[in-house]
């Protein structure tokens, strides 16, 4: 059906997480990034208010090959997750074969139904110098496990978001996040393989 | 053709020297091309002189001694029955052909078989023809000169000594009981004592594991000092200082001969992949060579560790290439004073791996690693690739995430190899990943890390009772750590520290497990 096609094309996308986490930014890299640089068409709405004093808040993000009529999250196909409030939120908005990625030291999901992909984004950006570029992480993460934006597209766009003196940092934390997923990517081929193989 | 053949004949003097001469005195056609060695014992032939002959151009080794119920010392044949064993093992990697060294035994009413068999020999030489060996004898200096000495001096800072002693308070050769003194070697060659024997014998008594150099305070780097005062004194004429006869020297140096068509991975086991066309080189180093020369005497099974990187490679996705010629690095003849041919082995390395197109070289051995890194730049010969350690590369591949490893009840401890721990890097890169392990518990040893102590041997040189005192020292260590499992990360440390093992007083009171990290990582790591 008509409907369906234009369905696949879409992709909706919702970050979410503590206001000063970096979340907007952090959609709105991912929006840059699919418009500016891949060409393709994209919309970020965000909610903040009460929120960016610290509760939950959102980015949220439509990527689409052709125009977007309304520019609001309902049902996301990917939802990243960087604290617990937002994962509480938001995860019954989740669409059916959607995939959550979440900050695996921030989130606890107490079930996970859906296809989940787990990172320490902020033990990774600790450990890469600056907690504040965790959501710069978690940005390579979402691009290697979604391809929701191309890795070019997502660099160059990192960089023009960022304050500049530190877009060398913030693209190795891309890279760190980015590697991590590949790596994560790997090791379910991996274990598919051997479940295959009969391996116990 | 024919008639140069060389074929060397070691005729014990009992039971086959009679027949011998009962051939010379009916004036028997015996094959010109032998020449005999009368010696006492077909046992008293050791490895190292069956493969020295080969080492200086000999096309054929026959041993010949006497039946095994009649050999006048009792375990003479079988003694020998081992050594042609291993040699041969050693001509089959090295691509010789183990058909190259004969084996008989005779009673001395046997003329007439003694004939046949080296008349059969001479025919199965002849067949295999000429030697690719072309003879690499290191030249034989009289000593370093007046003038040699003072350059290597200024070098290696000599001068900056402060006499404080610092180096002989650390030093594990002195802690050991050895009258020996890093500064007293300076001081000796300092005022002009060259030919003291404080100079001619303690150069061969240091280990070069770089501790004194950690010590000093003026940066006096005794290490490379004492390796350059051998290679200027080399004294050659009597290898007394090299440990099991000069074999390993041997082999070293029957590697620079560039025909040698080595066969160094004939052994390999068939799930490791590898790939020919890869632009990454995996250089495995001399343990084949190893494994094959400790076969009959500690077991050692040092292959494991090749293999093992190679899995661990395979792991991660890497198919690398190996090359089936492979040779020695030759750190050990650099360091035991035999820098001509270290130079041959280097530029025939560096030509073969280059002639593959390979962009990195990846290996296990921390000699290799050194030799390939740091001293091959050092004497103008530059790899023209990268070299890494398998222990970076295993880093850099792990913290890209998802990999974990299996939990294990073994209780470890870490043995540092000298080659990679005098730096601070080259002491946490191995503790990085032992902290990534789920071990019960790692214990560290009271010497470790920048301060830990050799195994006991370098470059197979100056192995006495003085080595086994450290090396016992060294497995108490691992002892009181209250571990069942002693890390390694050298092939050497392994040999050295089983050798100790041996040791029929102590026993079960220093016998412990030792494997390599390579092995643990390769044997433990998952994907998560």
């Amino acid at each position: 059906m008509d409907r369906n096609s234009t369905e696949k094309s879409k992709l909706e996308i919702l970050i979410t997480g503590f206001g000063g986490q970096g979340i907007v930014l952090a959609g709105q890299v991912l929006g840059m990034a699919a418009s500016l640089l891949d060409h393709k068409e994209s919309t970020l709405t965000q909610s903040y208010g009460p929120e960016a004093r610290g509760g939950a808040c959102s980015a949220q993000v439509i990527i689409a090959d052709s125009t977007i009529h309304f520019p609001y999250v309902r049902n996301p196909d990917i939802l990243v997750c960087m604290s617990q409030a937002g994962y509480d939120k938001y995860a019954d908005l989740l669409r059916q074969n959607g995939v959550v990625l979440y900050d695996l030291d921030m989130v606890r999901p107490p079930e996970i139904t859906a296809d989940s992909f787990p990172i320490p984004a902020t033990r990774i950006a600790e450990e890469l110098g600056r907690k504040m570029m965790a959501n710069i992480v978690m940005l390579g993460f979402v691009t290697a496990v979604t391809g929701a934006a191309s890795v070019e597209a997502m660099i160059k766009s990192v960089c023009d978001s960022v304050p500049s003196g530190t877009e060398d940092a913030n693209t190795a934390a891309f890279n760190k996040g980015y590697e991590f997923g590949m790596a994560v990517l790997k090791a379910r081929r991996k274990k598919a393989a051997a479940a295959k193989g009969g391996e116990p | 053709m024919e008639r140069d053949l060389k074929i060397i004949l070691f005729l014990c003097n009992w039971s086959p020297h009679a027949a011998y001469q009962a051939l010379q005195d009916t004036l028997a056609p015996l094959p010109r091309e032998i020449r005999m060695v009368r010696i006492p014992c077909s046992g008293r032939i050791t490895k190292s002189l069956l493969f020295k002959a080969f080492e200086t151009g000999a096309d054929g080794v026959a041993l010949v001694g006497c039946e095994p119920g009649t050999c006048r010392y009792g375990i003479g044949t079988s003694v020998a029955e081992r050594n042609v064993e291993d040699t041969r093992g050693i001509l089959e990697l090295l691509g010789l052909g183990r058909e190259r060294l004969g084996f008989a035994a005779f009673y001395p009413d046997q003329p007439d078989a003694l004939l046949d068999f080296l008349v059969n020999f001479r025919n199965r030489v002849a067949e295999l023809g000429k030697t690719p060996v072309v003879p690499a004898i290191a030249e034989v200096q009289s000593g370093a000169s007046e003038g040699n000495a003072a350059s290597i001096m200024a070098t290696h800072n000599i001068y900056t000594c402060q006499d404080c002693g610092k180096c002989s308070s650390a030093c594990p050769v002195a802690l050991s009981g050895k009258p020996f003194s890093p500064r007293a070697i300076a001081n000796a060659v300092a005022s002009g004592e060259l030919e003291s024997p404080a100079v001619k014998e303690d150069i061969w008594s240091c280990l070069t594991c770089g501790l004194c150099y950690d010590r000093c305070p003026s940066a006096v780097s005794f290490p490379e000092f004492v390796r350059d005062m051998r290679n200027a004194g080399k004294n050659s004429a009597n290898g007394r200082f090299e440990a099991h006869e000069g074999f390993f020297q041997s082999l070293m140096r029957t590697m620079t001969s560039p025909g040698l068509p080595v066969r160094h991975w004939d052994w390999l086991p068939e799930d490791v992949q590898t790939d020919a066309g890869s632009k990454i080189l995996f250089f495995g180093g001399c343990s084949p060579y190893f494994d094959t020369f400790f076969r009959n005497h500690l077991g050692v099974r040092t292959t494991d560790i090749l293999a093992d990187a190679l899995r661990l490679l395979n792991f991660f996705d890497i198919n690398p290439a190996i090359m089936p010629n492979e040779r020695c690095c030759g750190h050990d003849l650099l360091w035991s004073g035999d820098r001509d041919n270290f130079l041959k082995l280097a530029r025939l390395n560096v030509e073969l791996i280059s002639s593959m197109g390979i962009e990195e070289v990846v290996t296990a051995c921390p000699e290799c690693y050194r030799a390939f890194s740091r001293d091959y730049p050092e004497h103008g010969i530059e790899p023209g690739f990268k070299v890494t350690h398998i222990f970076e590369l295993a880093e850099r591949e792990i913290s890209k995430g998802a990999v974990g490893f299996k939990k294990s009840g073994r209780k470890i401890t870490f043995q540092d190899p000298c080659r990679l721990s005098r730096t601070k890097e080259g002491c946490e890169l191995p503790r990085n990943l032992i902290s990534r392990l789920k071990v019960r518990a790692f214990t560290e040893m009271q010497d470790r890390g920048l301060s830990s102590l050799c195994c006991g041997n370098c470059a197979w040189t100056g192995c006495d009772s003085f080595s086994k005192a450290m090396q016992v020292k060294r497995l108490r260590q691992a002892k009181e750590t209250g571990s069942d499992l002693l890390l390694t990360a050298c092939p050497k440390c392994q040999i050295h520290l089983k050798c100790a093992m041996e040791d029929p007083l102590l026993g079960e009171e220093i016998r412990m497990e030792i494997m390599d990290l390579t092995s643990v990582l390769a044997k433990n790591i998952q994907w998560e």
